[in-house]
């Protein structure tokens, strides 16, 4: 068991540091700042559901009004890493309280 | 001589005749070269007139070139004051696009206990959860949570919860470095939080001194496996892992340095047959090594200083609309192992201790009952839950137990709640007393 532990202790750490230099070269990157554009209606609609959906399954959900913008960008970020949501989830649920706040 | 008279007179009176003619005619050449002077000046002067409005004609000319120019660099403006303005109402819509963002988030709460036990009815301050949360673009985000409490002798304890990076790796992806909250089971990493918890206390044996571990500090890689209409979840971890504590116990708090060679592996997958229905399993594995306490003289050579860990369980939840049900199972084993203890610093055999866990809790929002707002507020919440020691006496006694708990819960907001509930304590180990508790509480997540 100790081997055993060793190796996954080793094949993950291994597997993390390819991953850090992965993302390591994407944060250096001078990539142009997001475009600003207003989300179409059917994200919306989307958000509403993922919002309802997954942010219901442990908490009450907040009024999208308790935050500004910029908070609901932070704040759905913590969430979803605590939630497992993909990026596609996570855009869609900014999108909904963006637009209801 | 006739003749001649008559050619004279006729020639005087020519000449009588053409004297005026003459006269006329010098005079009238007198009159043309006046007009001639006249018109020459005239002409002049216009010639200097024409001279002046061609002169001004260039000068306004000029002028209309100016400001034609000057016009088209206004217009110019004009257009990149309009682009300036559409970019910043668009992102006045759609968020600040600024690099880093922060938000201060967390939760509080107050209460009282009273009991029919030995404590005293007493107040409770309860905790001051503050988390920070900092992103920089969508890369990655820093998040911290302190704890401050009150303990009873009135000292103000600060924990620090989890303080960990998220980098972001891809959609679906996520790294997680630092102290993390265990992603063992549901309830510590999920629903823990006063405001989140529909009842004051943890289910037994899932908090402190139970079998849930609680932090780990090292390395998550966590994340998303969509499949056709359900969905997968995982957490794999790799930490320090736990410590035996001076009671004998495993204690998991996301210790800052390893004693140890040995790290913890483990994790959960969760499968959503239904975005309603969630279904979970965890596991970790690890070695923990004795307790060495103040003052042990050390422990004794021979046996085994360090011991086999594992922990196993599943977790499930029903969430829909009103309606929430929660059931969560943990089982562990550590073997055997020398360790010092408080009584025994010197050291002692301890033996295997196996731990067992398990609560089922069920909650109903009253919101489509009747037409009262006070009613729609109410939220009835019970709770029953078992926690099993073999191998620690001591334990044991404290914290085996089966324990129940009712409760009634009125939610001010979506996030602020009052609490009143009762929790009966039911002993297993025979002698020990069992204990009735009067919990109130409120808590805001904010």
């Amino acid at each position: 068991m100790k081997i055993q532990n060793k190796q996954w202790a080793a094949l993950c750490i291994l597997l993390a540091s390819a991953a850090l230099v992965y993302s390591s070269s994407s944060l250096a990157g001078t990539e142009p700042k997001e475009k600003k554009v207003k989300p179409n209606p059917m994200l919306i609609v989307q958000g509403a559901k993922t919002w309802k959906e997954n942010c219901g399954r442990c908490h009450n959900l907040r009024s999208p009004k308790e935050l500004t913008d910029e908070e609901w960008d932070v704040s759905v970020s913590h969430m979803r890493v605590r939630a497992n949501l993909s990026k596609g989830d996570a855009e869609a649920v900014r999108a909904f309280l963006k637009a209801s706040n | 001589m006739k003749t001649s008279l008559f050619g004279s007179t006729g020639l005087a009176m020519l000449l009588f005749l053409a004297a005026p003619v003459w006269a006329a005619d010098e005079t009238e050449s007198a009159t043309a070269k006046e007009m001639n002077l006249a018109l020459l000046a005239r002409i002049e002067k216009l010639e200097a007139e024409l001279a002046a409005v061609r002169e001004a004609v260039q000068q306004s000319t000029a002028i209309a070139t100016r400001a034609e120019t000057n016009a088209t660099k206004t217009a110019a403006s004009v257009i990149k004051v309009k682009k300036f303005a559409s970019a910043a109402a668009d992102a006045s819509y759609a968020g600040a696009p600024s690099d880093s963002k922060w938000h201060l988030a967390g939760y509080a709460d107050v209460g009282f206990v009273g009991s029919n036990g030995p404590n005293a009815d007493s107040f409770v301050t309860g905790k001051f959860n503050p988390s920070f949360h900092f992103q920089y673009k969508d890369k990655l985000i820093f998040e911290s949570e302190l704890e401050f409490l009150t303990t009873s002798d009135g000292k103000t304890e600060i924990e620090l919860e989890y303080s960990q990076v998220d980098l972001f790796l891809n959609d679906n992806m996520t790294l997680v470095m630092g102290k993390f909250l265990s992603p063992i089971g549901q309830f510590q990493e999920r629903l823990h939080p006063s405001w989140i918890n529909r009842i004051q206390g943890a289910p037994a044996g899932f908090g402190h001194d139970g079998i849930q571990p609680a932090s780990d500090t090292g390395f998550q890689l966590r994340g998303i496996i969509p499949l056709a209409k359900s969905k997968w979840t995982y957490a794999i971890a790799v930490g320090n892992g736990p410590r035996t504590n001076s009671e004998g116990g495993v204690a998991f708090e996301g210790v800052g340095r390893d004693d140890n060679r040995n790290k913890s592996v483990g994790g959960r997958v969760g499968f959503f047959p239904t975005p309603y229905l969630e279904i979970g399993g965890s596991y970790l594995t690890t070695r923990v090594n004795g307790y060495m306490g103040p003052g042990a003289p050390g422990l004794i050579l021979g046996g085994p200083i360090d011991a086999r860990y594992e922990l196993w369980g599943f977790d499930a939840s029903l969430t829909k609309g009103a309606l929430a049900a929660r059931v969560e199972y943990l089982s562990s084993n550590r073997d055997m192992l020398f360790s010092s203890t408080l009584e025994d610093p010197a050291g002692i055999l301890l033996p295997e201790l196996g731990m067992e866990a398990w609560y089922g809790q069920v909650s109903y929002r009253l919101s489509k009952i009747g037409d009262s707002d006070f009613i729609h507020k109410l939220e009835p919440v019970i709770r029953y839950g078992e926690f099993r020691i073999s191998g620690q006496n001591e334990l044991e006694e404290e914290n085996a137990q089966n324990r129940l708990n009712i409760g009634l819960n009125y939610w001010l907001s979506p996030t602020i709640v009052t609490k009143a509930g009762l929790e009966w304590r039911d002993f297993t180990v025979a002698g020990v007393d069992s204990e009735t508790l009067y919990q109130f509480q409120m808590a805001y997540g904010f």
